[in-house]
């Protein structure tokens, strides 16, 4: 049986005893107030410096200022839907053969509203998303945000966008929900907003690529599956974060569409 | 002092204590979400709630950070001892920044879908077989759950209810709450900054935090001296009387975690558990004031004679027999059932020296 014991007091003489019902002994009172000013001081600093240097979020946004728009084109419902513009707005802000894709409020696409009216002339109106040459329109609810129209009697007679083949790609970049990224939300890429991204494509936002590099002048490409339908559970593994994936490029109107094979999803 | 169970005893100190945490939350969120982005080098600002949530978030790690080094501070140095008095009300507040920060990503990153906020958390992202894209939001709640753990057992009344080492057992849980919040942050939003300043700054706390943990436990190490010779069964040696200094304590360890304060009151001696019955504080840290024992914690009193806190208060802590010989103190082995009066042992080992 052994035991073993302090050599010294644990205590030096000097020390000041602190009792915290009974204050703060004045001995104490500079030290704590330092070590106070210290934390506050080197809270603020860190929460300066952590602030200051967050990434670009980029300069996608809701374009709320330009207010409601209303847009006249060819709706494609596949792979995801998407407003061929065939009529320009006078503002000048949507020029004739822009393509324009589409969403619903929030988290949710248009799919069971555009399936109907796939390959018509299409009135669309809500508010634009804008984010370099990307563009979205959030439609409103119901036939206030897309109906069919009829042409007008004199007009050329409606037909579908050309699409114009690109080749074999392999892209490296990450996939994003089509809305968030495009401004519904600052930043709207990586790895924290992964989950938000994917309640965005479960609900129907299109996907979109986004290219480290340009490739044929575009950095979004919207996917689909290699038949040209959605993508989207097969990709929701891999958004957020750096991919590359082989896949077709074509230009449907002025969209890059890139057509992926799910299977060639890999980390660059 | 527990008489009888109030939801916060208030003293100047506390007040003090509260108020300097107050001023640091809202001095960093504020600069965080009003001051610093005007100098972000950005095209257009990041958005409000994404800022808050960020604001929040890192507030409550930082928070965690410093609330970590407060113990292995205080035993290197002991004037760091008064950050540990409130520290449950540090840690009380932490939780509520957590739990803001948690309301912000749940109303903005998993508002505005067809999917319930809750259930989206859970079933948004699944990767789970993934280290880059892993559901890092697993890890914060179960960090926020330990932490709303810890903040509602935090009171008195809990310890008193669940007993001292179950309490303490029960709050180690802040160590793998910490170490699920650095998962959080190196795989969530330190996969996307492409600035390296709060990689580096959470990088360093963390670093800070198991480097002070290391060296106070290293230091922690009692000094020892071997046990005298032809000693009775059951007594252990405890030094020279005359060189515990008076009102001060001498810590005898008896193996087994179980460690023994031996108090010097004047010209005698005492020896009581070294655990105080509040949060195992340690005894023999702490000095005799007014004639009791008390606690360097949180300042918890007994007496020498029977280790009971003066009326009205209720706790106690065992008391041992002492015997001195030939200027060398002696503690036996066997606590006394609680509340067992134990005389005081003259310094000199008999009554006529102590009162000479």
């Amino acid at each position: 049986m052994t035991a073993s014991y302090d050599s010294q007091p644990s205590v030096q003489d000097a020390e000041p005893f602190f009792v915290g019902w009974a204050g703060i002994p004045a001995r104490l009172g500079p030290f704590l107030g330092v070590v106070a000013l210290v934390f506050v001081v080197g809270m603020a600093g860190a929460s300066f410096l952590i602030s200051a240097t967050v990434n670009d979020p980029g300069d996608g946004t809701f374009r709320w200022g330009w207010g409601p728009q209303t847009l006249t084109g060819i709706l494609t419902a596949d792979p995801y839907p998407v407003l061929h513009i065939t009529t320009p707005i006078d503002n000048r802000r949507i020029s004739q053969g822009q393509s324009i894709l589409l969403s619903g409020f929030g988290k949710r696409g248009v799919q069971d509203r555009a399936a109907a009216l796939d390959g018509q002339l299409v009135q669309a109106r809500g508010f634009l998303l804008t984010r370099g040459e990307i563009v979205m329109l959030q439609a409103n609810g119901g036939a206030d945000g897309l109906r069919a129209i009829e042409p007008k009697p004199d007009a050329v007679p409606v037909q579908l966008p050309e699409s114009h083949p690109l080749g074999r790609w392999r892209i490296a970049g990450e996939i994003c929900d089509g809305k968030c990224v495009v401004g519904a939300m600052r930043p709207g890429t990586g790895l924290a907003h992964r989950a938000c991204a994917n309640l965005c494509l479960i609900g129907g936002a299109p996907p979109v690529l986004v290219a480290t590099d340009r490739i044929e002048g575009h950095q979004f490409f919207l996917l689909g599956d290699a038949d040209g339908g959605p993508v989207t559970d097969a990709i929701l593994n891999h958004v957020g974060m750096m991919i590359q994936v082989d896949g077709v490029l074509d230009l449907v109107g002025g969209l890059p569409v890139l057509r992926i094979d799910p299977v060639t999803l890999s980390l660059p | 002092m527990t008489m009888r169970h109030v939801p916060v005893q208030w003293n100047r100190t506390k007040l003090l204590y509260d108020a300097v945490l107050l001023v640091a939350v809202v001095t960093y969120v504020w600069v965080f979400i009003r001051v610093a982005p005007h100098y972000a080098d950005t095209t257009r600002p990041v958005d409000d709630a994404i800022l808050r949530m960020r604001a929040f978030g890192t507030c409550a790690f930082l928070m965690l950070t410093v609330i970590l080094c407060i113990g292995p501070l205080a035993r290197l140095d002991r004037r760091f001892l008064p950050l540990l008095y409130n520290r449950r009300h540090f840690g009380v507040l932490t939780c509520l920044v957590a739990v803001t920060h948690a309301a912000y990503v749940l109303s903005w990153y998993y508002a505005f879908s067809p999917t319930p906020p809750l259930e989206g958390l859970l079933r948004a992202n699944a990767s789970y077989g993934q280290v880059l894209g892993f559901p890092f939001e697993t890890l914060g709640i179960f960090a926020l759950i330990c932490l709303v753990i810890l903040a509602a057992t935090s009171h008195d009344f809990w310890l008193a209810f669940l007993s001292a080492p179950v309490w303490k057992s029960l709050h180690l849980l802040i160590y793998p709450a910490y170490a699920a919040i650095v998962g959080h942050v190196v795989l969530g939003y330190l996969q996307d900054a492409k600035n390296p300043t709060f990689a580096l700054i959470a990088g360093s706390g963390a670093l800070l935090v198991a480097g002070l943990h290391l060296a106070a436990r290293r230091s922690g190490h009692p000094r020892t001296t071997e046990p005298a010779a032809d000693i009775e069964p059951g007594w252990v040696p405890a030094g020279l009387a005359a060189s515990i200094p008076d009102g001060r304590a001498r810590r005898i360890d008896l193996g087994h975690d179980e460690r023994v304060a031996v108090f010097r009151i004047g010209n005698r001696l005492a020896a009581v558990s070294n655990a105080c019955a509040h949060q195992n504080g340690p005894l023999g840290e702490g000095r005799v004031l007014d004639g009791c024992i008390t606690c360097p914690w949180h300042g918890f009193q007994y007496r020498p004679e029977d280790g009971c806190s003066p009326p009205p208060f209720t706790e106690k802590v065992p008391t041992y027999r002492l015997k001195v010989a030939n200027g060398m103190v002696y503690v036996h082995r066997t606590a006394n059932p609680l509340g067992t009066p134990q005389p005081l042992v003259p310094l000199s080992g008999s009554d006529e020296e102590a009162r000479s």
